[in-house]
């Protein structure tokens, strides 16, 4: 097969995703700095406590806005549920078979339209709007009591989904961090992973 | 002084302090009204006055504020012809299962001290004010500067022996100071079967004797904090680094077991 490289990602998505990216790392740092008393020494690496609630309130509106840039990017692709994606969710892609090779996908398969719908779009969501009221309307009890909840429960499902995030997109999938990195992927990862798609950008 | 500085002095004079759980007990029915429990608390934790108006009440400031830890409610309460005029005292309680402390994101902001009252050091907090949501009785104020302010029992008084600023100028006992286990049996003595907090919320450090309910008194019959505090602490808190281990594990399983997906690049790569 002739080496050829597809172009899966813009500079655009790249550039938005490591910003994303970055800020979430850095919340959930200092997050986990504020969230358990012995991993507070988490926040003295980010210069204590005072500066690390800065760091984290400010960090949160880069992520916040971040996010929503983000949902500008997938949102229409996310929504459209085709029968590749109830093929792929059948047989869930493939994942827990060593032989068993992915249905044909579009440029996004069924998981990460579940990935961008769920984590980033409703608990992205409520991360960042309970974060605003912690922030700014912090007077309230009640108003405090209900953002810290959703605030914490959002936080467990980033801390269960993003490392997994990590993983598919690195070591579970040889080849695929490069759509994050460079842009591009190779014509044998295209038709491997994504079918469909493959096939729309001419691969046969 | 803060009271770190006071327990390092207090360590390094060997002075032998003992550290059984102080409290306060406050019996309404003695209090006659007089505040000079408020002035005392401002006079040594040299907390300025605040301005307010004339409400065509004695009962004067009209709540807590980040200036006044120690405040005496009056409470009228008329039945038929008779008018009943009640004081009480109204501040930090000091609760074993504190829910300030437990919201509490930076550690030291709010601290147990020897004697266990919950004090505070606004060096450390960092103004979220969670715990004033998390407290079941609505006392932490913040400053000017945003951070916590409330009764801390007078910890720079108590640690060297000495009664807090309110029970020391209290004419008439209705605040007495002492060792938790000799309020209650004192109270036992002279007639209160139950005091309010001797097992609220873990007990309280500042105990109450009620002749009515305590609703009454304008406090909470049942004293609890939010139930979403118990469910953040018990189930979500842990949950977070049970789902961020469990992720890590899945992972490591998966690539062991079942194995990456590798794409065939015809030899190259």
């Amino acid at each position: 097969m002739e080496k050829r490289l597809l172009q899966k990602t813009t500079a655009w998505e790249r550039c938005n995703h490591w910003i994303l990216a970055l800020s979430f790392i850095v919340l959930f740092l200092t997050g986990l700095g504020f969230l358990y008393q012995s991993l507070n020494w988490i926040n003295t690496v980010f210069g204590g406590n005072h500066l690390a609630k800065e760091i984290h309130r400010w960090g949160g509106l880069v992520f916040a806005i971040s996010l929503i840039l983000t949902m500008g990017n997938y949102f229409a692709e996310a929504v459209s549920f085709t029968e590749e994606d109830k093929k792929w969710l059948s047989s869930l892609g493939g994942y827990f078979s060593r032989t068993e090779e992915p249905p044909p996908q579009g440029r996004l398969n069924a998981g990460q339209k579940l990935f961008y719908l769920v984590v980033v779009l409703i608990f992205g969501l409520a991360i960042s709007l309970s974060g605003f009221m912690l922030w700014f309307f912090n007077t309230s009890r009640g108003l405090i009591l209900f953002a810290h909840f959703l605030h914490n429960l959002s936080y467990i499902v980033f801390a269960f989904a993003v490392p997994l995030h990590i993983y598919l997109s690195t070591a579970a999938n040889p080849g695929t961090l490069r759509v994050m990195t460079r842009g591009t992927v190779s014509a044998a990862w295209a038709k491997k992973h994504h079918g469909k798609w493959a096939r729309d950008m001419g691969v046969d | 002084m803060a009271l770190e500085q006071v327990d390092i002095k207090r360590r390094l004079s060997g002075v032998d302090v003992p550290t059984r759980r102080k409290g306060l007990l406050v019996t309404p029915e003695l209090c006659i009204g007089c505040r000079g429990c408020q002035t005392a608390c401002k006079e040594w934790n040299k907390l300025p006055g605040d301005r307010t108006v004339n409400r065509g009440t004695y009962e004067n400031p009209p709540d807590l504020t980040p200036n006044l830890f120690n405040r005496i409610r009056f409470v009228e309460v008329g039945s038929g012809d008779a008018l009943k005029w009640l004081f009480i005292s109204q501040r930090c309680m000091h609760c074993t299962d504190a829910g300030c402390m437990k919201v509490c994101p930076a550690p030291g902001a709010l601290y147990r001290t020897d004697e266990g009252a919950v004090a505070f050091n606004k060096d450390k907090c960092i103004g979220c004010k969670f715990c004033v949501a998390g407290c079941p009785f609505n006392i932490p104020r913040y400053d000017e500067q945003g951070r916590v302010a409330k009764c801390h029992l007078c910890s720079d008084r108590i640690a060297y022996g000495l009664q807090p600023a309110c029970a020391k100028t209290c004419p008439t006992g209705a605040i007495r100071f002492g060792d938790r286990e000799e309020l209650v049996s004192y109270a036992k003595n002279v007639g209160f079967k139950s005091l309010y907090g001797m097992n609220d919320l873990g007990g309280l450090g500042v105990l109450y004797a009620f002749k009515e309910k305590p609703s009454y008194y304008g406090l909470p019959d049942k004293p609890d904090f939010a139930p979403t505090i118990s469910l953040w602490k018990g189930i979500l808190k842990p949950l977070a680094l049970i789902g961020l281990g469990g992720a890590l594990a899945a992972a490591a399983t998966h690539y062991i077991t079942v194995g990456p997906k590798e794409t065939d690049e015809g030899g190259e790569e």
